[in-house]
Formats: C-alpha cells, structure tokens, sequence
C-alpha cells in the first residue's frame, strides 16, 4: 500500500483500522467487493441470505470508496511536507571552526522558521528545508571531497552556504557544471558575474564594504594623511588590499606601506615595529581576522603608536578584544554586527543568543550570510512558484526577502555583470570602552531603490 | 640603530620561546628517535588551561599573581598527564620508529585538536598581562609583559642547558641519545629514562605554552604554528642536538624579525622554508647534528 505513503515512508491514512466486520466477511477493507457468499460450497442457499450478503458488499464499497476519497484529501490538503536538503560545505574543525558550526546553526534555524509559518508553497505542495553541512577544514583538497559527497553522493539542487575561497572554488567547478545553485561567502568578485549564473554572495564583500567604510573613518578624521595596510597573503587578502588601496587613495590619503603575513601567523612584532617606525595616520588591517588584529594593535601600543585604527571586514570584537584589549580601543570595523543598538529585533537577539551559546563568540556577518540565504531561497521558490534550481536562479534578482537585517534584495550588476550580490546594508561599528558600538548604517543605493 | 636594537630584542624574545619547543621536540627525538608531532598539542592544552583558569580565578576573588601562579601549575600539570596518556598508551609502543610514531602523532594531532574544540570552543580566548605597561631598552620599545617572558624562558633554557650537562638524569638522556644500546649496557634504564624524558618533553612545552599564552591569540588550533617553526628549527639545527635547537630556534627568530621588519611576515615565513630547503640539500643533518 505505498501509494498511500508520503516520501518519507509514513503512512498518511492508515490501512490498520479495520471497517465494520461483516458476517462471513474479512474485516479487513482489502477484500471490498468480494463476496464469500458466492465462494460458499453447495446450493440452495436462501434468497435472503444472498440478498444480505450482497447488500452488505455494496455497503463495503461504499466504506472503503469514502476512505480513499478521505485519504487522497487528506495527501491534497494536509500531508507531511516534502523536505529539500540544503548543502553546506563550511570549516567545522580547525581555525575557522567557530564560523562553520555558527553557520550551520543558522542554517537550521532558518529551516525551522519557515516549518513554523506551514514551509514554503510551491505548486499546491509544502516544502521545508534540512540543512546537510560537510566540514571543508577551509581548504580546496577538502572542499573537493565535500563537493563530491553533496552533489553525488546527496544530490543537493542547493547549496545554501559555503565558505572559504578555496574550498568554495572547488565547489563551484562542480556545482554550476551540473545546474546546482549556490550561495556564497567567499569574497572574490571572480567567483560571480554572468559566467557562474548559479552563484550567489550571501555577505556583504570588500566591494560593498571598503569605499563607504572609509569615507566614513576619513569624514570623522579628516587629519588622516597616511595610512599603512596590512593583509594576510591569499586570495582574499589580495582582493581587498587592491580594494582599500584604491578607497584610501579616493580618499586623499596616501598608502606609506602595504605589507602581507601568512594566516596562522603567531608573532606579528617585526611588522608592528616596521608599521610604526613609519608613523602612519591610521593603520588599515583590511581581511585581518580580529584575533590577529588585536595582537598587531597590541604590538602598536606597546611600540607607542596610536592612531586610528580600521579592519574592513573586521567581523566582531571578541578575538579581537581577547587579544588586544585595551590597545584595540576605537577600532573600527565593517563587517561586525552589534545588538547593542535600541533598534535590534527579537529574532535578532534570538539568533545572536544562540550562537553564543554554541560557539562562545557573538553572531557575524559571515554566519548571518547562512540564515539570509535560505530566506531568500524561500521567497525565490515561492515567487517562481519551482523548486528547479534554474528557476529560483532566474527569479533570485527579482524578489525581495525578510534577512537579518530587513528587508534585503540581490543586485550588484553594475560592479559584477549580472545581480549575484546580496544587498544588505553596512553596518559600521567601533569599539567604545570594549564595547562594540553601531556607529553608522549605509544602505545600499540598490536596495533603497528596490525597496521604494 | 634604534630599529636594531628593536629587531635584536624581538628576536631573542620571539626566540626564547622556539628554543622551548624545539627543546622538548629534540629531546623526544634524541631518546626514542620518533618525530613528536603531538608535542604542539600539549603546548596548546597548557596554554588552554591557562586561559579558563586564570579569568575564573580571577573572578573568584583570587589575585592575579596567585591566579597566575595556580594556573601555570594547572596548566602544566594537566599537559604532563596528557603526555603520560599519550606515551603509556602510544609512543610506548613506538619507540625508535620513525613510520609508525609519525602517523601516531599526525593522528594525535587531529583527535586532540577535535577534543579541544569540543571542549573549549573555537574561540580566541584573553589571558589578562602578569604586568602592565612597556619598558624603554636604549629607545627601543618593550611590552613588561614580553620582557617577563624572555627572562624566564632565558632562565629556563639556562637552567635546562645546566640539567642536561651536569645531572645524571641529564647524563643519561644524552647517553641515550647517541647509542641506546651502549647506554643500557652501562646500566642506564632505558625504558625508565625513555619514559622520563617523554614527560620532561613534554613539561618544556607545556612550560612554553603557558609562557606564551598572555601574548598569543590562544585557542585550540594554538600550537599548529610554533609546531612548524620548532620543527624547522631542530631541522635546521640537527635532531636531537640540543644546542642546535638552541641555534635553529634563534636563526628563525632573527628571519622573522628582519624578514618581517625589512620585508614582511610573509616574506620572511618564505625565507624559512627556502633556509630548510637549502639545509636538506646541503647538510641534512643540520647544523650540529649526527649522521
């Protein structure tokens, strides 16, 4: 009886309730319509007993015609929804850990917001989301096998986070090849544009983030003059010197020094010595991740330097108040998100609270990425009324969707060639008395138009 | 002049640490010939013990000087019982091969660091400074706290130098080291000094990462990088030679710090790989190593 199954094998209306018994009958439904009064032996049974028995087969029918009606209602109307399994191909080990297993946290609870409102309605059908997350260690060689498993092995039409540039890329090759859309963290501007039309950018990048974060610093201190950058040396780090090179120069300040290190760098002394022999305005630490940046400005202070201090996509003040407390004072960041502000909503706490609890550290722009791009899916399944990957692709651009921050939207052609990068706003922060202050919110000039 | 100096200070400070490690990784070598690779991970479990305990005694109303003092001795004590874990049910069974200890270690490596997530979390946690405020050496600037550490780890390493040299215990791990099998027929126990030096090891690098941890971003994965420049610097020294792990750990030091200074950290982590290149090729044995 599987035609009276939902996919994942429960029964909708089960075949175990028995229908009245009948004389001579099976008291099961399955022997509707036979009756054992034509299998009796011998002759001469009376008339009314053959009546009866006849009577009573039709009422069967009757019984079990009204149960099927009920039942295929029942699968019409009210089944259990079809589930869409979500990929994830995020760090869940190793340094960057904490970021994968926030977002895979996130990614479930989008999954579970939109089960609570009923899932998504595509076509008469409910659907809701399960998130399958694979541990890339933020490196290709690993991102290659968790590729594999997703696509081949799970056969995921979506992949609705991945982070890490190399492991990313090494999903890509895959992913677009065989029509699976993909939403991203991964900064690079290569990784989008018309020639990966299934790849979507889930955070704001260097791109949205660099030129309003710096001509809000240089408007707030307009002595900076110079200013000295430091990177870590991969495809990031390059991506966003070339980025912040160019907005500082926009800026009138001039770029005295541009230096790299390598990630898992523990001794950043000799370039903080190098930085401050040259007394710059403002120190720029671009795609530093905050726990390196405290020990550089805690290397600065104790050299005697103390000038502004920024990190572009700086992403939150724990790491980088546990290792520079007090010398990472005034910092300024644009890819951190703070709840200090009055205007922060319950789902924002809601979400914030639980990341904490699960990772030690508060939510950052980068997990955020996690629970927006389910949202948007959702509302790109609805509007397209498909769950076929080229169609959401198609209709992304088009709809509007509830993130974490508001109302949000996916655009960028003027920068990329085509509308892969979500529109969020930039949310400015800087550390006050080691707390992380909102200190301005730049909306993209996009979303506003989309959203008037 | 002043950049000099600056350099040169950074250089022994950076370097007194390596020399730590190295040390512990030279030991092992020497005594059971087996490469340790888990040796980073009792650096890390130090240093992680040392960043929970010190904040929550702290809070607790304890001072600093004896917050400090109880967790560099919880600190310590827990990466030595970790190291006698790890000998009696591993690296006992593996002494003197290189193969079976190597793919030991590199297993080691991913449980413990696992294990560590697990149970403290990914975060980069604070160790609050055992003094505040930067001293001025002839115009060139010092963190206290940078300068508390050199001196110990100076004193350490002297103090380390002086166990090796003049103890019997001393004696006998060196003994050891150069011909196993001449030592025990002398009478020296190896299997006991084996264990032993193990768990010596393994204090200096519990030792090293406690030190460390005040200055360093500490978190599970604290111990990947000083593993790859201890390496190279017994590399480059010679296994198992200890003033050679000295020198290699110095050597290293000084690339990154004029590297970083005149070029840039990247720069400089380049020119240490192609100095250990350079050193296999032309003395695979190191600078005082043993053939």
């Amino acid at each position: 009886m599987d035609y009276l199954r939902t996919a994942s094998g429960k029964f909708i209306c089960s075949p175990a309730e028995p229908f009245p018994p009948v004389d001579g009958e099976d008291s099961t439904p399955w022997n509707i319509g036979f009756s054992l009064v034509d299998d009796l032996p011998g002759r001469g049974l009376n008339e009314i007993t053959k009546t009866r028995g006849l009577i009573m087969s039709a009422i069967n029918k009757i019984y079990f015609a009204v149960a099927l009606s009920v039942c295929s209602s029942a699968s019409m109307y009210g089944h259990a929804a079809d589930v869409i399994k979500l990929g994830l191909s995020v760090p869940l080990s190793g340094a960057g850990a904490n970021w994968g297993i926030g977002a895979n946290w996130l990614c479930q609870q989008a999954a579970s917001d939109i089960a609570a409102k009923g899932g998504v309605n595509v076509a008469g059908r409910n659907y809701n989301f399960e998130c399958v997350a694979y541990d890339n260690k933020y490196n290709a060689a690993d991102g290659a096998k968790v590729a594999q498993t997703l696509l081949t092995k799970d056969k995921v039409k979506f992949i609705s986070g991945s982070l890490g540039t190399a492991p990313v890329r090494a999903l890509q090759s895959l992913s677009e090849r065989r029509g699976v859309l993909m939403f991203t963290t991964a900064w690079g501007a290569s990784i989008k544009g018309p020639k990966f039309p299934m790849t979507f950018t889930q955070m704001n990048t260097p791109n949205e983030i660099v030129y309003p974060l710096v001509g809000f610093v240089k408007e707030r201190h307009p002595a900076i003059k110079t200013v000295a950058l430091l990177n870590p040396n991969d495809a990031t780090g390059q991506e966003t010197e070339a980025i912040a090179r160019k907005a500082w120069e926009a800026a009138g300040v001039k770029v005295v020094a541009s230096d790299w290190y390598e990630r898992g760098t523990s001794e950043f002394q000799p370039v903080a010595a190098k930085m401050a022999a040259l007394k710059p305005d403002a120190v720029d630490l671009c795609s530093s991740t905050p726990a390196d940046s405290g020990q550089v400005f805690k290397e600065l202070k104790s050299l005697g330097w103390d000038g502004v201090k920024v990190i572009e996509v700086g992403t939150g003040a724990g790491g980088l108040l546990a290792t520079g407390g007090e010398a990472a004072e005034n910092t300024y960041m644009g890819a951190a998100v703070t709840l200090e502000s009055v205007n922060s909503t319950p789902l924002q706490h809601r979400l914030e609270e639980g990341v904490k609890s699960l990772t030690g550290e508060s939510i950052n722009a980068v997990q955020i990425g996690f629970y927006d791009s389910v949202m948007a899916l959702a509302a790109a399944m609805e509007r397209a009324q498909s769950v076929e990957p080229g169609d959401i692709a198609k209709t992304l651009p088009e709809v509007t969707f509830e993130s974490f921050y508001g109302t949000s939207a996916f655009g960028g052609k003027s920068t990329y060639g085509s509308p892969q990068q979500v529109l969020v706003p930039v949310v400015v922060t800087q550390l006050q008395q080691g707390k992380l202050i909102e200190v301005s919110r730049i909306q993209p000039e996009e979303l506003i138009k989309r959203v008037q | 002049m002043e950049n000099l100096l600056q350099l040169l200070l950074t250089t022994v400070q950076i370097g007194s640490v390596y020399v730590l490690f190295a040390l512990g990784l030279t030991i092992i070598f020497g005594v059971l010939k087996i490469v340790n690779f888990a040796h980073s991970q009792f650096f890390t479990l130090s240093a992680l013990l040392v960043a929970v305990v010190i904040p929550w005694l702290m809070e607790e109303g304890y001072s600093l000087f004896n917050a400090y003092l109880f967790g560099l001795v919880i600190g310590i004590a827990g990466a030595a019982m970790l190291g006698v874990l790890t000998y009696q049910v591993g690296f006992r069974w593996f002494q003197r091969d290189m193969v079976g200890s190597f793919i030991l270690s590199a297993g080691l490596v991913l449980l413990f660091e696992g294990i560590y997530l697990e149970v403290f979390g990914g975060a980069v946690r604070s160790v609050p400074p055992l003094v505040e405020g930067t001293i001025s050496v002839l115009g060139a600037g010092l963190s206290a706290q940078r300068l508390l550490i050199c001196i110990i780890a100076v004193m350490l390493t002297g103090g380390l130098a002086w166990v090796l040299a003049k103890t019997r215990f001393g004696n006998a791990l060196r003994a050891v080291s150069i011909d196993h099998e001449a030592a025990m027929l002398q009478g020296i126990p190896y299997k006991s000094i084996a264990f032993h030096g193990f768990i010596f090891a393994t204090l200096i690098g519990a030792i090293a990462g406690a030190l460390i941890a005040p200055v360093s971003s500490v978190s599970p994965t604290f111990g990947d990088s000083f593993l790859v420049k201890g390496f190279i610097a017994v590399v480059i020294g010679g296994l198992g030679s200890v003033p050679g792990a000295i020198i290699g750990s110095l050597l290293i030091a000084a690339i990154e710090a004029f590297g970083g200074f005149y070029f840039d950290p990247s720069s400089a982590s380049l020119a240490i790989f192609v100095l250990v290149m350079l050193m296999l090729l032309v003395r695979p044995n190191g600078v005082l190593g043993r053939g």
